[in-house]
């Protein structure tokens, strides 16, 4: 997705409060910043998808966490909340 | 005026005590001295379990001023929080609400598990770096208020001194161990609160005398006599009235509500309505029980939050709902009834001459032990 759009879309959906999608397009962002090796970028996502994830009791903090913890930026849980 | 007088005359006997001084009604300043050592030093009552009913249900609760979080977490369990983010400080939670995973601070978004726990601190270490060496989450939980449900009222010691719930309010938990059984709330119509410009304290004390009966609530002379009634007084502890006339309602058919189950005789037609001092009133009766917490806004404002609960839950026994709806009906006639009382009192309170009153040592003694009771903690405060 073009960096305009993802904005578009994120200031839509925090707009919203659409954490589903809120989780989605920020995994999407930091997947992105990860294919061109900007790692901080990535966290940068990954956190904002991580917390968002954490908050609503999706399934996909536990991941979220992990990824996080596997480069250093987060304590790991041992287990989802 | 003396902020300070001597409270020697209301700790004597009833037969020749003074009631507490008007400054304990109408005076800022002694309001925040009893907030201090009376509400937040004792086990006050500041909420309702039927009020967050499911996991991760959360309930702010402003109480005197201390914004508190009442949430039940997934073990099933009440837990009562400061709702105060430990980051900057921040309001966590400004409506009830659920909670499906964590509570996120609207600020910065530190998160924390339904048992407080702090889960993330998001960027806390930079962008995208979310621990630091020196902010050990381990440290940094919600801070936990001491809680007690009792009788389906959320009790809260702010100050986190006062003994067990369990041994400063055991003696009348053993009193009435025969109805430490499931309650359920009667329903929309069984809750009501009635904003009343009076101190919270004359609330208590017109609940727990019996002497106005026949004078403000008419209606109970003809099967309620005041020689009815009976006084509850248990020093340093809890006060109140009994009555050995409790009469079951009946609808047009004769059918009553169903009992609680395994009381004693006593209770075929007796019934009794005790001040949980310093801030919740409760009532027990065969068939149904009610809990009333006194919301102290400032010192000539109170709300009274007022529940009504049964032996059988509302969605179970619906050939029950024109009952509870009766019953909640009586009582609230009853409540409001007593409105001019506590607030006509209030008024009084300002007459500069008043001394604070002298009892009957006959009909006032549950109201002069919760004077005295009172006075006990206001005095407990000023030594330490």
């Amino acid at each position: 997705m073009e960096i305009d759009l993802l904005d578009r879309a994120l200031l839509e959906a925090h707009a919203r409060r659409d954490t589903t999608e809120l989780i989605r397009l920020y995994s999407l962002a930091a997947e992105e910043c990860e294919a061109k090796q900007d790692i901080g970028a990535a966290c940068f996502f990954l956190t904002q998808a991580f917390v968002f994830a954490l908050e609503s009791g999706a399934e996909e903090a536990f991941e979220l966490n992990q990824k996080l913890a596997d480069r250093g930026r987060v304590h790991r849980f041992t287990s989802s909340m | 005026m003396n902020k300070h007088s001597v409270l020697s005359s209301v700790l004597s006997d009833v037969n020749t005590a003074n009631g507490l001084p008007n400054e304990h009604y109408i005076d800022p300043v002694v309001f925040a001295e009893e907030k201090r050592s009376v509400l937040f030093a004792n086990w006050s009552g500041i909420g309702f379990g039927k009020d967050v009913p499911e996991v991760g249900d959360a309930r702010p609760i402003d109480f005197l001023g201390m914004p508190l979080l009442v949430v039940r977490d997934r073990d099933g369990e009440i837990g009562v929080f400061q709702n105060t983010c430990r980051h900057r400080g921040m309001i966590l939670v400004d409506e009830p609400k659920k909670i499906s995973g964590a509570i996120r601070c609207p600020y910065h978004s530190w998160c924390y598990d339904l048992k407080g726990k702090l889960r993330a601190t998001p960027h806390v270490g930079g962008p995208g770096q979310n621990k630091h060496d020196d902010v050990d989450p381990n440290d940094l939980g919600l801070i936990r208020v001491r809680s007690y449900v009792w009788r389906d009222v959320i009790f809260v010691n702010i100050d986190g001194q006062a003994p067990e719930f369990e041994q400063a309010h055991g003696h009348l938990m053993a009193r009435w161990a025969e109805f430490e059984q499931p309650i359920f709330h009667g329903g929309a119509l069984s809750s009501f609160k009635l904003e009343v410009k009076t101190n919270w304290k004359l609330a208590v004390e017109n609940f727990c005398e019996s002497y106005h009966l026949p004078w403000v609530h008419p209606g109970l002379n003809s099967y309620s006599r005041l020689e009815d009634h009976y006084n509850i007084e248990e020093r340093d502890l809890y006060s109140g009235q009994g009555t050995i006339v409790y009469r079951q309602l009946t609808d047009d058919v004769g059918s009553k509500m169903p009992d609680f189950q395994g009381l004693g005789e006593k209770w075929d037609q007796g019934a009794e309505y005790i001040a949980v001092y310093p801030n919740v009133l409760l009532g027990v009766q065969r068939d149904h029980s009610f809990a009333i917490v006194l919301e102290p806004v400032d010192q000539e404002h109170t709300v009274e939050h007022i529940e009504l609960y049964y032996a059988a839950g509302e969605q179970e026994t619906p050939e029950f709902d024109e009952l509870r709806s009766l019953n909640a009906q009586l009582w609230k006639t009853v409540f409001e009834e007593d409105i001019f009382v506590v607030e006509g009192m209030q008024k009084g309170r300002h007459g500069t001459l008043f001394d604070g009153g002298r009892f009957s040592p006959v009909m006032d003694g549950p109201t002069h032990n919760f004077h005295h009771w009172v006075a006990s903690q206001v005095e407990k405060g000023r030594s330490t």
